[in-house]
């Protein structure tokens, strides 16, 4: 049981020196600081890490970090493995994965720069992908409060009706 | 990495007098494409290059769920994709079952599964409807949207709601059991979905495979480079099936084969869809068979929602979806809302990176059969 997962980590953590753990069958999280990511990613992507199935960030602004996960799937292995890396949140740069999964990853990493703020450094096209003449802050972040940005742009005080909205 | 290596997209060039080339926008009025946008550049009737305008539906469901208790987001994630609700119930479901460690009544996984698998069935039916709609054959999109119907009625049957079923694949099971006498409803509705497979076999004639046939074609490997996955994949000659590889629910006791083709054109996409069809009857029949009795939801007793919390913890949940890889990553930190959702819709890929690379250097003629042989759902793209 869980022997190809266990292969995985140990591969990994024998080029890398870094732990991962096993969740469950197929499920695989290992963590790595944001200067071998990209190193990392190649590797695993010739270990048959093909396919990147999607890369998300967490907001933590207590911590003041931002957490990126990379969601990896292997056609072969039958693995999901999670990269996962912590940025600074006061200057989120990280180093691009478009050299290892192409336009893959160009399409994820210009989505999260919109939503998030997090500069991707070598991607040559991060244009803002679903909001239009949006001049606020990066509408995901954990501290950009929606409803009030909502209530300003949308209600007016002075209208009987929408006062409500302002109790 | 030098200046070289940067994968730009070109920006659509202002059109100068001397010039021959031009721009062309395809949508996004909805006209059967969905509320989205593609800028083209065209030289005479040739495309140079596309570029994708996303933007038209993106609601911020993944920041609207991390206001909300699990029971308000079941309800939420139908609106994912307005094709495939039930669907998208389900990888929201198997979440937060993940997360809380629920142990789902053996019945209820049985009625989730075959609800996605109509789920399934009706939304290839849409896209067998879009997709002769956009070819020019307007009597498939009438039949193909007349036999969804009819499982839209098992849906009103079921869930009580014919294309939003309000959550009905919740956390811990589902809402609530089939009523009576719906086995041989499904079974009959199943029988006319079967006549409607062999009616496409029929128009399947000159007409629809040449304007399809050889057309976009997607190589295996620029296929995989590009992130597609599901139909799309499978029509390149990759045998894979999250439903196999990564199996969910009860999906590895059931029997059931992976269409594969090796053409990777439009018209193998169709043709993966009409067989999809089929293994998804396959699967239901089998369902029915061995489904057992008991409760279908856990806990039975439903605790007030403000009451129950999340524990700690990450999970990435994967499944099978009528369009390709339907993916959320779930966080918590022990709160009563999950921390952070991230959802993957197969669209985001097929309908920015892949639509832009297939429709290089194809004639305009030719852009509704790529379009429509993708099984794209600009819902599930802007979230």
């Amino acid at each position: 049981m869980l022997r190809k997962e266990n292969k995985v980590i140990e591969d990994v953590s024998a080029k890398f020196k870094i732990a991962g753990n096993v969740q469950r069958e197929r499920r695989v999280w290992v963590t790595i600081d944001k200067d071998n990511l990209v190193a990392l990613c190649s590797f695993l992507k010739g270990l048959g890490f093909e396919h990147l199935s999607a890369i998300s960030v967490t907001d933590w602004p207590q911590e003041g970090t931002f957490e990126l996960t990379y969601h990896l799937w292997s056609y072969s292995e039958k693995i999901l493995l999670t990269v996962k890396t912590k940025l600074d949140r006061a200057n989120p740069c990280v180093d691009s994965v478009i050299s290892v999964w192409r336009e893959n990853a160009q399409i994820h990493e210009r989505e999260l720069h919109e939503l998030f703020g997090v500069k991707f450094e070598g991607n040559g096209d991060l244009t803002p992908l679903f909001l239009e003449g949006w001049d606020g802050p990066p509408p995901f972040r954990k501290d950009f409060n929606w409803r009030e940005y909502a209530r300003q742009q949308h209600y007016d005080k002075s209208n009987e009706r929408e006062r409500a909205y302002y109790d | 990495m030098n200046e070289k290596e940067l994968i730009t997209i070109e920006h659509i060039e202002p059109i100068m007098p001397e010039d021959t080339d031009y721009n062309f926008y395809f949508g996004p009025a909805h006209s059967g494409s969905g509320n989205f946008g593609v800028k083209l550049r065209l030289e005479g009737e040739m495309v140079k290059s596309a570029r994708a305008d996303p933007g038209y539906l993106h609601r911020g469901f993944e920041k609207l769920m991390e206001y909300r208790v699990p029971m308000q987001n079941a309800v939420l994630s139908d609106r994912i994709c307005v094709f495939e609700a039930l669907n998208w119930n389900l990888v929201h479901a198997e979440a937060v079952d993940e997360l809380t460690g629920v142990e789902v009544p053996q019945r209820a996984r049985y009625i989730r599964v075959l609800m996605a698998e109509l789920s399934r069935l009706q939304s290839h039916l849409i896209w067998y409807g879009v997709m002769s709609l956009g070819l020019g054959f307007d009597t498939g999109f009438k039949v193909a949207f007349g036999y969804r119907d009819y499982i839209l009625d098992l849906f009103e049957l079921i869930t009580g709601g014919r294309v939003y079923p309000a959550g009905y694949i919740c956390p811990g099971g589902v809402r609530r059991d089939l009523p009576d006498g719906s086995e041989n409803k499904i079974r009959r509705v199943l029988d006319q979905i079967e006549e409607m497979t062999h009616k496409m076999q029929d128009f399947d004639n000159i007409a629809f495979s040449k304007r399809m046939k050889g057309v976009g074609i997607l190589k295996t490997e620029d296929a995989i480079r590009l992130g597609a996955t599901g139909p799309v994949l499978r029509a390149c000659g990759v045998k894979t099936d999250v439903r196999k590889d990564d199996p969910y629910e009860i999906y590895n006791e059931l029997d059931f084969d992976i269409p594969v083709r090796e053409e990777g054109d439009a018209y193998a996409r169709y043709l993966i869809m009409g067989s999809e069809m089929e293994e998804s009857i396959k699967i239901i029949k089998q369902v029915l068979e061995r489904i057992p009795k008991g409760k279908v939801r856990e806990p039975a007793k439903i605790t007030p929602p403000s009451r129950v919390k999340l524990p700690e913890g990450e999970v990435y949940v994967r499944n099978e979806i009528a369009r390709g890889e339907g993916c959320a990553y779930m966080r918590s930190v022990g709160g009563k809302e999950p921390y952070r959702v991230k959802i993957r819709g197969p669209d985001f890929l097929h309908m920015i990176p892949v639509l832009e690379h297939l429709l290089k250097g194809v004639q305009i003629a030719d852009i509704p059969a790529i379009y429509w042989s993708l099984n794209i759902c600009p819902a599930d793209m802007d979230r």
